[in-house]
C-alpha cells in the first residue's frame, strides 16, 4: 500500500500548504493514510479523481484552519461560504463583462496548463504497469547485440537479476479473413518474470522456449486478442497460422493484461527469441537483438550496475575485435527504463510545461489587475461597509471571494477545455512518444488542475486583498475618485503590467526560436521526391514462400503488375524505407582504403534495392548507372555508393570500377557501377552517412522483404492505393499489405516531434501575446476612463487630442519598457534550455529577439493607445458640466 | 494550555473519537482511522489533513503525547498516547454526553419523533 512516485510527489507538494511543523511531524503518516484512501479507489479513474479532489479540499480547508484561532474557525468558515461567496456571486452577476473576461482568461490558462501536464504525466511520470518499475533498466542500449551477448550480461553483472533481449519482428497472420501483418517482439522466456507481469489468461513462456525449434508458442497482447479474436475466452491452446521467425504456425499459450503493449513499440504478440545457448559470441548470428531489458538484483543500485557494465562491455569487445567502436565500449551504460525511452523528448516537454505556466501566470496577473480595478470602483461600497462597522478582514474576504468564484468557474472551464485539448493531443501527438496515445484526464491530472486553480486564485486575489488590507478603502467616502493623483497606474498595477510583458517576451522568444528552427529544418532538401510516390509493404508469409527464389519472384510480380497500372510512371523496391528509424549498418572494405592504425573496421549503411527504386524516388544517379533487373545472382555483383561514401573512403577519386566487400575483406567483391546523390534518409537533423545500395537479387542470404515505391503522374498518390491493393492481392490474396502511405508523409514523420513541440510553443506564444495585450488594454482603458475629466479640461484649454493620447500612452510606457527589458534578460538566461531542440540557429538568435521585442512593443503601444484614444473623444463641455 | 479537564469541553467529535481510539495504548494515524471506522461505520471517510490537524491540536493541548514507536515498528511513524489529562477529558466528555442523552431521553425524543 504505497503511492507511485508521481502520486507521492504531487501529494507531498500539496502538503506544503500545511504548517511546517505539521509536515515534519506527520508527513509520513499522512502520506500513508492517503495511500490507503487511494488504494481503495484503484481500478476506477473516477473514484481516484474523487479521492484526489477530497484530498485537495481536505488539505486546503485544514491548512486555513490551522492558521486561524481554533474557536474562530467554524464561524469564519460559515461566514465566508455563507455570506461572502454569495455576495461575490451576486456582484459578479451584475458585471458580466468583467466576470466573463476574468473567467475566460483563467480558463484558457488553466486549460492549456492542464492539457500540457496531462502529456507530462502520461509520457514522463505515469508509472509503468510493472512490478517495481524503477528497478527495470536497459543494459548497454547504445549498441545492437546478439542473444549470447544478452546471456553474458546476466552471467557477468551481479547487479542484474535477469536480462532479456528484445527484437522487433514482423510476422504474418493468415486464416482469419484478410491477411494481417503482425508486430511481434522476440523476448527471452523469463521476460515477463523480469517485468513482474502475469498473463490474464493462460501462462508465460516455458523456460526452454528459447531453444531452437521449441519456440512455436505465442502470447497475445490484450488489444490484439480483442481486435483479432473478439476476446475469445477459448483462445489459449489454439494453433494459429502465424508465419515468420522460423515457424509457420504457433500455439497461443497466454494473453497479457492491457497496457503493457505500448511501451517501446506497439506490440501485438510476444514470441520467444530462439537460438543456441552455448554458442560463442562470434558464432551467434542473432545480431538483431535491439535492446536488453533487465531488473536490478535485490539490494543492487543503478550505480553498481553502471560500475559493472564497463567490465562487461570490455569483455564482449575483447571477444569480438573490430566489432565495436572504442567510444561505444568506454561509453557503455545501464539506463533506467523511463529515462532512456524519453531521452530525446523529456527536455522539450518540461519546457512546454514551463512556457504554459508562464502563460497562466500572465492570465493570473490580468485577473489580478481586473480585480484591482474593480476594487477601486467598489471602493465606495467598501467605505460604506467600513463606516457601518465591517472589519477590514471582511472587505479582504469579499475580494478573495471574487477571486474564488472566478477561480472555480475558470477552473471548471479549464478542465472542460483541457478535456478537448487532450483528445486533440492524443490524436495528433507524435506516435514515437511512449504513452502519448493514453493521455487523458485522470486523478493526478485533475489534482494538478485543482492545484493550479488554487494557486491562480491566490495569485489573482492576493494583490487586491493586500491593497485593501493596507488601507486602500478609505478614499472611497472622500468623493468620486478622480485618480489623477500619484502614479497613473498605481504601483501594484505597474508591477503586474511590467511582469506580464516580461513573461510574454520570454514565451514569445521561445516560440520564435522554435519556429525559425522548424523553418530551417523544413528547408533542408531530403534528396528524395516523395510527393507523388505511393509506398507500401507486402509481406509474403514464410509458409507460402519458403525458398528465397519464390520470395524474390513474388516481388518481381508485384513490381511488374503495379508498373502496368495506368498513371504509374516508375516502380521500385527497398528493404528499409527512408524516413523510418531502422537502419542496417555493416562493416565495409572499400578497395584501396587503409584503415588508420588502431581504428575499428569502418561501417556504411546497407540498402538492398530493386530496379526502378532511384527513378521512383527521384534520387539522381550522378554518374554510371542504376541497379537494373539484370543484376541477378548469376550476373557480376554490383553496388552503388553515395557521395558521402566516396568523400569518406575515396576522396577525389572516381568510384566507378572500384570494388568493395562487406563484413570481411575476403568476402564477395562488388563492383561500383554508379554514384548516387546524398539523401537525408533519417530526417534533416541527421547528417548523411556513407551508403551502399546493392541489388536485392544479389544478396547472398535469405531473401529480404521489400517496401515498394510507385511514382504516379497524379498529384495524389493515395488515390491509387485501392487499385494497388487489388492488383497485389490478384497475385496472392493471403499476403498482408501494410504501411500504405504517401512517401512524403513518411519522410515528414522524421520531424513530427519537432513540429508538434513547435506548434505547441507557438500556440502558447500567441496566447501569451494576446493575454498581455488584453492586460495592457484593460488597464489603460480603466485608467483613461478615470481621467476623462482631466482630458476634458485639457482639451477645453486647447490641448490637441494627439497630445492628450500621447500623454496617456506615455504613462503606460514605463512598465512596458521595463517589461521588455526584463523579458529580454529573462529570455537570454533561459533559452539555453532550448538549445538541443533547435536546428540551424543559436539560442540567442538576435533576429528572433529583435523581432519579438519590436512586435511586443508595437502590440503594447497599440493596446494602450486604442483605449486612450477612445477616452479622449470626450466632449469637454459635458465632462466639465458633470463635475 | 489548561490542566482542568472541564476547560477542554465540549470536545470536537473527531477529537473525542481519537482519544477513545488510543485508550488501550499508543497508536498512529492509519491505525487510529481504521479503529474509528471499524467501530463506527457512519463516521464517513477521514482524510489526512483533518485527522492530523486534530491530533496536532490534542498534542498542543496536552491531551495526547508523542511516544516512541514500539519494538520493530516503522520508526517513520509518529505514535501518540493518551496523557492523564487526556484520560480525564475523555471521561468528562463521556459524562457530558451521557447527561445530554439522558436529558434528551427525558423529552422522549426517540419515541415521539
Amino acid at each position: 500500500m504505497s503511492l507511485g512516485p508521481t502520486e507521492a510527489r504531487l501529494y507531498r507538494a500539496m502538503l506544503r500548504l500545511l504548517p511546517r511543523d505539521m509536515r515534519r511531524r506527520f508527513g509520513h503518516d499522512m502520506t500513508e493514510l492517503f495511500a490507503a484512501r487511494l488504494q481503495r479507489a484503484r481500478g476506477s479513474a473516477l473514484r481516484m479523481a474523487g479521492v484526489w479532489l477530497r484530498a485537495v479540499f481536505d488539505t486546503v480547508e485544514h491548512s486555513l484552519a490551522t492558521r486561524t484561532p481554533k474557536r474562530d474557525w467554524e464561524g469564519w468558515t460559515m461566514g465566508f461560504i455563507g455570506q461572502d461567496l454569495r455576495t461575490s456571486i451576486r456582484s459578479l452577476g451584475r458585471s458580466p463583462v468583467f466576470a466573463l473576461a476574468s473567467v475566460l482568461t483563467l480558463g484558457l490558462g488553466i486549460g492549456a496548463s492542464t492539457a500540457t501536464f496531462s502529456v507530462v504525466h502520461s509520457v514522463l511520470l505515469e508509472e509503468f504497469p510493472f512490478e517495481d518499475p524503477d528497478r527495470l533498466v536497459f543494459v548497454w542500449p547504445e549498441v545492437n547485440a546478439n542473444k549470447t551477448m544478452a546471456l553474458m550480461a546476466e552471467e557477468r553483472m551481479t547487479a542484474l537479476s535477469g536480462v532479456s533481449g528484445l527484437s522487433n519482428w514482423t510476422l504474418t497472420l493468415t486464416g482469419l479473413g484478410e491477411p494481417v501483418e503482425v508486430s511481434g517482439l522476440l523476448v527471452s522466456p523469463d521476460y515477463f518474470e523480469i517485468l513482474g507481469v502475469s498473463p490474464v489468461m493462460g501462462r508465460s513462456f516455458p523456460a526452454d522456449a528459447d531453444l531452437p525449434g521449441s519456440g512455436n508458442v505465442v502470447i497475445l497482447s490484450h488489444d490484439f486478442w480483442v481486435r483479432l479474436f473478439g476476446s475469445d475466452p477459448q483462445v489459449v491452446g489454439r494453433v494459429i497460422e502465424l508465419g515468420g521467425g522460423g515457424h509457420e504456425s504457433r500455439e497461443v499459450i497466454g494473453v497479457m493484461p492491457p497496457g503493457i503493449d505500448k511501451l517501446w513499440a506497439d506490440v501485438d504478440v510476444w514470441v520467444p527469441l530462439e537460438g543456441e545457448r552455448s554458442l560463442g559470441l562470434a558464432d551467434d548470428n542473432t545480431w538483431y537483438v535491439n535492446e536488453r531489458v533487465a531488473r536490478l538484483a535485490p539490494g543492487a543500485t543503478l550505480e553498481q550496475a553502471n560500475g559493472q557494465v564497463a567490465a562487461y562491455a570490455r569483455a564482449v569487445a575483447d571477444e569480438l575485435p573490430g566489432h565495436f567502436e572504442e567510444e561505444e565500449v568506454t561509453g557503455a551504460t545501464v539506463q533506467p527504463l523511463r529515462g532512456y525511452l524519453t531521452r530525446d523528448i523529456a527536455g522539450s516537454i518540461w519546457i512546454a510545461l514551463g512556457a504554459v505556466s508562464l502563460v497562466l501566470l500572465i492570465g493570473c496577473f490580468n485577473v489580478a489587475n481586473l480585480l484591482l480595478a474593480r476594487g477601486e470602483t467598489r471602493s465606495k461600497d467598501f467605505a460604506v461597509r467600513v463606516a457601518l462597522g465591517a472589519g477590514r478582514q471582511r472587505i479582504v474576504m469579499l475580494l478573495i471571494g471574487d477571486a474564488v468564484v472566478i477561480g472555480i468557474l475558470g477552473g471548471a472551464l479549464g478542465v472542460l477545455l483541457a478535456h478537448r485539448l487532450v483528445q486533440l493531443v492524443a490524436a495528433v501527438g507524435p506516435s514515437e512518444l511512449p504513452g502519448i496515445g493514453d493521455v487523458g484526464l485522470n486523478g493526478p491530472v485533475i489534482a494538478y488542475a485543482l492545484l493550479v486553480t488554487t494557486i491562480a486564485v491566490l495569485v489573482a486575489g492576493l494583490a487586491p486583498a493586500f491593497r485593501v488590507a493596507r488601507g486602500g478603502t478609505t478614499a472611497g467616502l472622500r468623493g468620486t475618485a478622480r485618480g489623477s493623483r500619484g502614479h497613473p497606474l498605481g504601483p501594484v498595477t505597474s508591477v503586474l503590467v511590467g511582469s506580464q510583458v516580461a513573461l510574454a517576451v520570454m514565451v514569445a522568444v521561445g516560440s520564435g526560436l522554435m519556429l525559425r528552427s522548424l523553418d530551417g529544418l523544413m528547408a533542408v532538401d531530403p534528396g528524395i521526391e516523395g510527393d507523388r510516390v505511393l509506398a507500401f509493404r507486402p509481406t509474403p508469409p514464410q509458409n507460402r514462400y519458403p525458398d528465397p527464389e519464390s520470395y524474390r519472384d513474388y516481388y518481381s510480380q508485384v513490381i511488374e503488375r503495379v508498373s502496368a497500372l495506368p498513371g504509374v510512371d516508375a516502380v521500385g523496391g527497398i528493404n528499409l524505407m527512408p524516413g523510418r528509424l531502422d537502419n542496417w549498418s555493416f562493416p565495409t572494405h572499400p578497395e584501396g582504403y587503409v584503415v588508420p592504425a588502431g581504428a575499428p573496421t569502418p561501417v556504411a549503411n546497407f540498402r538492398a534495392v530493386r530496379s526502378g527504386y532511384f527513378q521512383a524516388t527521384g534520387i539522381p544517379v550522378l554518374t554510371g548507372r542504376a541497379i537494373s533487373g539484370a543484376d541477378r545472382s548469376n550476373a557480376e555483383p554490383v553496388v552503388l555508393v553515395n557521395e558521402t561514401f566516396v568523400e569518406t573512403f575515396w576522396p577525389g577519386e572516381d568510384p566507378l570500377g572500384k570494388t568493395l566487400s562487406i563484413f570481411s575483406a575476403s568476402g564477395t567483391s562488388y563492383q561500383v557501377v554508379g554514384l548516387v546523390a546524398d539523401t537525408r534518409q533519417h530526417g534533416p537533423r541527421r547528417e548523411t552517412q556513407p551508403e551502399m545500395y546493392f541489388s536485392d537479387l544479389q544478396i547472398p542470404w535469405d531473401a529480404l522483404s521489400l517496401w515498394i515505391v510507385a511514382r504516379v503522374r497524379d498529384d495524389d498518390p493515395m488515390a491509387l492505393a485501392q487499385a494497388v491493393r487489388e492488383t497485389v492481392w490478384e497475385i496472392d490474396p493471403d499476403v498482408p499489405i501494410s504501411g500504405v502511405s504517401r512517401l512524403a508523409e513518411v519522410l515528414n514523420e522524421t520531424t513530427a516531434t519537432t513540429r508538434f513541440m513547435t506548434w505547441l510553443l507557438t500556440a502558447f506564444g500567441a496566447l501569451a501575446l494576446a493575454l498581455c495585450a488584453i492586460g495592457v488594454f484593460g488597464v489603460t482603458a480603466y485608467s483613461s476612463g478615470r481621467r476623462k475629466a482631466e482630458f476634458g479640461v485639457r482639451l477645453a484649454l486647447g490641448a490637441s487630442r494627439v497630445g492628450v493620447v500621447a500623454s496617456a500612452v506615455s504613462r503606460s510606457l514605463g512598465p512596458i519598457l521595463i517589461g521588455l527589458l526584463l523579458g529580454t534578460v529573462g529570455a537570454v538566461s533561459t533559452t539555453d534550455y532550448l538549445a538541443s531542440s533547435l536546428y540551424g540557429i543559436e539560442p540567442r538568435d538576435p533576429v528572433t529577439f529583435a523581432a519579438v521585442v519590436v512586435v511586443m512593443a508595437a502590440v503594447g503601444l497599440l493596446a494602450a493607445a486604442v483605449p486612450a484614444w477612445r477616452a479622449s473623444r470626450v466632449d469637454p463641455v459635458r465632462v466639465l458640466g458633470s463635475e | 494550555m489548561s490542566t482542568c479537564a472541564e476547560d477542554h469541553l465540549p470536545l470536537h467529535p473527531l477529537e473525542f473519537r481519537i482519544l477513545l481510539a488510543v485508550l488501550d495504548g499508543p497508536s498512529y494515524g492509519l491505525r487510529i482511522v481504521e479503529e474509528i471506522e471499524a467501530r463506527e461505520r457512519s463516521v464517513g471517510t477521514l482524510y489526512p489533513a483533518n485527522l492530523y490537524r486534530r491530533i496536532r491540536s490534542l498534542l498542543s493541548d496536552g491531551l495526547l503525547a508523542e511516544s516512541s514507536p514500539p519494538e520493530g515498528a516503522d520508526t517513520r511513524r509518529t505514535y501518540v498516547l493518551l496523557t492523564p489529562l487526556g484520560r480525564e477529558v475523555a471521561v468528562a466528555e463521556t459524562a457530558r454526553l451521557r447527561d445530554l442523552v439522558a436529558e434528551a431521553e427525558r423529552y422522549e425524543v426517540l419515541d415521539g419523533s
